[in-house]
């Protein structure tokens, strides 16, 4: 994909912030606006935020081409396409299934797999055929060099995770278990062939070096995300620990008792109803 | 036929997550005698990065969390500040960390390059464990509703 980038004649910070980064912090607050709210007139609005600036974010290599953080930009439109056939080919096989409410159609099935290996047959031949996200001839996109290992990896563990899990608390779920780990084997294939078969634009070498960086990455998060959990639950553990005792009340006088013990004879029994 | 059941662990349910990694490292090794491809000062700068970057943005996050929580309790500014000093700690130690030379600045030339560089390689490794949580759900969720219909009662005859 050639870029030819706008000229709106802005300072590049400026113009990096309002259509990139503007548009980014966007995204999070419609999906919070659109799953907080109950009125259809505020989701409606979260809605339309998430929606513009998730296009904001995709168009920001023609409007900021002078901001690198754009290729993230340009990852996003890449790869929709790919991740959404695949989302929704798996929510068409899920639900024309044995699910008690919502059922689809039984063709809803066929439409479901074709969708998914749509998708995935465009992932994979932007790995190893022409599909691959490039910012311009030859450039490959240097953010797909993080997405597609972390991806691959993270399916693999995930998908042998929920495969014992399956295995360990379900009642005879071992037909479920082996699809489970065909995902799993089929991601750690991907992975076995990327860290041995060159791409056109991508070499084994390339991927391997990434997948290990990609493994920093994740660990890297994991650390980080628990770290700032262990800081929220000390704060909120001494801010409970410094708040004063409650107030403790006097006991009953002799009246509530006696007007307590009335309403409570009043209600035993209940053979007069 | 009564089925042999594996029992629950953490140990195995950890065991199992790690496992596709292990069996990389392991063919690895035996096939090339060692890590290929793996530079461990670059790791250790990319794991750095991720850590503060993950710690400063998901500190963010539950402050913002945080907020909600005090609605319920006339909002108290004690946690709401301590919280937001975690933030800037976090903010400020990426800063001085960055700032100390080539240890954890990548490929870029300043501070606020390599900050912004590590927000959107977030952003990015984040969408990435999303959808593969999504896939890996989707596709444990399809399994289960794929098979026929079973009851989980046995009625008895009386």
């Amino acid at each position: 994909m050639n870029i030819r980038p706008f000229d709106i004649g802005m300072d590049e910070m400026y113009q990096a912030l309002l259509l990139f980064w503007i548009p980014v912090a966007v995204v999070p607050l419609g999906i919070w606006v659109f799953l907080s709210f109950a009125n259809h007139k505020e989701k409606n609005i979260g809605k339309f935020l998430a929606f513009v600036g998730f296009t904001m974010v995709c168009l920001s290599p023609w409007t900021v081409p002078s901001s690198p953080s754009s290729a993230a930009g340009h990852l996003l439109g890449a790869i929709v396409g790919p991740i959404v056939l695949i989302l929704i080919g798996l929510y068409l096989i899920s639900f024309s299934g044995n699910v008690p409410v919502g059922r689809l159609p039984k063709s809803d099935r066929k439409l479901g797999v074709f969708m998914n290996l749509v998708g995935f047959i465009w992932l994979v031949g932007m790995h190893w055929w022409i599909l691959t996200p490039q910012l311009s001839k030859g450039d490959v996109n240097p953010y797909w060099y993080v997405f597609w290992p972390t991806l691959l990896l993270f399916i693999a563990s995930l998908s042998s995770f929920s495969a014992i899990a399956l295995l360990t608390i379900g009642v005879d779920r071992k037909k479920e278990a082996n699809s489970i780990f065909m995902l799993s084997g089929l991601s750690f294939l991907l992975l076995f062939l990327g860290l041995n078969v060159d791409g056109p634009l991508i070499t084994a070498e390339l991927f391997r070096e990434h997948l290990w960086l990609s493994v920093a990455d994740l660990a890297g998060l994991l650390v980080g995300s628990l770290l700032s959990i262990l800081v929220f639950a000390i704060v909120i553990f001494v801010y409970e620990r410094n708040l004063p005792p409650p107030q403790t009340i006097s006991p009953p006088t002799k009246d509530e008792l006696e007007k307590v013990a009335d309403i409570v004879s009043n209600h035993l029994g209940g053979e007069q109803e | 036929m009564i089925e042999k059941k594996l029992v629950f662990t953490w140990r195995l349910m950890i065991l199992a997550f790690i496992l596709p990694l292990l069996l990389i490292l392991a063919i690895d090794i035996s096939i090339s005698s060692g890590i290929q491809g793996f530079d461990s000062e670059m790791a250790f700068t990319r794991f750095a990065n991720a850590t503060l970057t993950a710690y400063t943005l998901c500190s963010l996050v539950l402050l913002g969390n945080l907020f909600f929580y005090g609605e319920s309790r006339n909002r108290p500014l004690a946690p709401l500040v301590g919280m937001f000093c975690a933030t800037i700690l976090g903010i400020l130690a990426t800063i001085f960390f960055i700032d100390q030379g080539p240890m954890l600045l990548e490929d870029n030339g300043s501070v606020r390059a390599q900050a912004i560089y590590n927000i959107v390689h977030m952003l990015v490794s984040a969408g990435a464990v999303l959808v593969a949580l999504g896939v890996s759900l989707g596709v444990t969720f399809s399994a289960i509703t794929s098979q026929k219909q079973r009851s989980d009662f046995l009625f008895e005859e009386e």
